[in-house]
């Protein structure tokens, strides 16, 4: 975007944490944690790295298209205590959501609790220190924690999604105050998912995808199609956007699990390919007023649905996605997604 | 113009400023309609469509 915009607003005040958080927060400008003061000297030090003018609009973030200028992404990522070098990653995940597959104004506006799940690969992943293996979507990595936050101030502070205000959700969900994992390249025995998406191994990416939720899916089988058996089982779930759109379902795979699969032989595509088929869900497990919904989404894609149609999650097997994630253990998890999005993958760059 | 249900409204007025319309004339219906039957859906279709007819010949309700 060539667009450019007008400096941020400056406000003086006292140098001091408590009062700075009680004007943030009285203007509902965090997320109700405290913020790290954006003062000039920080929101500076952050923009050193970035090679982009400070004025350039990056986005203009749905609802409120607010412009997202790279000043206003800095201070942002001052807010959320993030280190300067994170700025890029940032920028590159301001670009990724306001792509029009991602949906960001269905994401932004919805009852649904969608958080945006930001997904790092390549080298920048190691240089920033994003986890990718223990507890990795918990707490406990600066990285990991800063910047999904960060990511989500930008929502909401730029793009206006102020909870009910702009922001309809109904109960939300705790992805979003932070969202963030880089994928386990080391462990991960098919191709990350950056270089899946047409990217060049060294480089370093961004995805972001319309999260659902996380449920954990425990299982102590050493056997590839008991694995994808239980697997597909926890994907069936009547009240699903997936089901009812056509969506695009993630799994962040514990390594175990994905030794267990490759040994099997199974490429990728033919793990996407076993779960599609086995998460056909029998139209019929759905409530009334949902198979009304799914037949007006769905109805032109599969024709006449009935109670006993099997429902595919997506449209195609190759719309399921999965990364390598986690450190050792018998888990992996289950990331259902909004349905009306798409992830969106951008490199990151200075 | 277009037509929100009570929950909506703040979304549906910020978003008509946010887009450079901030006086897009919206009729509201009352919120939640998703429990509703049928019949009752079309009693409040019928209850709004004078703020729709005000609202489309420009007039405020």
């Amino acid at each position: 975007m060539n667009e450019s915009a007008p400096d941020s607003a400056r406000f003086e005040a006292p140098d001091d944490f408590d009062a700075i958080n009680r004007l943030y927060r009285e203007r509902r400008w965090s997320d109700g944690l405290p913020v790290v003061p954006p003062t000039v000297e920080r929101v500076e030090r952050m923009l050193r790295h970035t090679r982009r003018s400070r004025e350039e609009v990056v986005a203009r973030v749905a609802p409120a298209f607010g412009a997202a200028t790279v000043e206003r992404i800095a201070i942002n990522a001052v807010l959320a205590g993030c280190d300067p070098e994170a700025l890029p990653v940032l920028i590159a995940a301001t670009e990724a959501v306001v792509e029009p597959q991602f949906n960001l104004q269905g994401i932004q506006a919805t009852t649904n609790p969608v958080a945006v799940w930001v997904i790092v690969n390549g080298p920048a992943a190691q240089k920033q220190g994003v986890n990718a293996t223990f507890n990795c979507l918990g707490q406990g990595a600066w990285a990991n924690a800063t910047i999904g936050r960060a990511l989500r101030l930008v929502l909401q502070n730029i793009g206006g999604a102020l909870p009910g205000e702009m922001d309809r959700a109904t109960q939300g969900q705790p992805g979003k105050f932070t969202f963030c994992c880089a994928e386990n390249e080391a462990a991960n025995p098919w191709e990350p998912l950056h270089v899946e998406r047409g990217y060049a191994r060294g480089a370093s990416t961004v995805t972001v995808v319309g999260a659902e939720g996380t449920m954990n899916m425990n299982t102590h089988t050493k056997d590839a199609g008991e694995l994808l058996r239980a697997f597909a089982e926890t994907m069936m779930h009547p009240p699903s956007n997936d089901y009812c759109h056509g969506g695009e379902p993630w799994l962040a795979l514990g390594p175990e699990h994905a030794e267990i699969l490759q040994r099997a032989g199974l490429s990728k595509a033919e793990v996407k390919r076993h779960l599609w088929e086995g998460s056909k869900m029998p139209a019929r497990r759905m409530t009334g007023k949902d198979l009304l919904r799914v037949q007006d989404s769905r109805g032109a894609e599969l024709g006449k649905i009935g109670p006993d149609t099997l429902l595919p999650v997506s449209h195609r097997p190759e719309d399921i996605h999965f990364i390598v994630a986690g450190g050792p253990g018998t888990h992996s998890t289950y990331i259902p997604s909004f349905g009306n999005t798409r992830a969106v993958t951008r490199e990151i760059t200075a | 113009m277009t037509i929100c249900s009570t929950a909506f409204v703040t979304l549906g007025r910020a978003q008509a400023s946010a887009l450079g319309r901030p006086d897009l004339p919206i009729a509201v219906i009352a919120h939640p309609f998703g429990l509703r039957t049928r019949e009752e859906v079309r009693g409040i279709a019928e209850q709004c469509v004078d703020d729709i007819a005000r609202l489309v010949a420009g007039n405020k309700p």
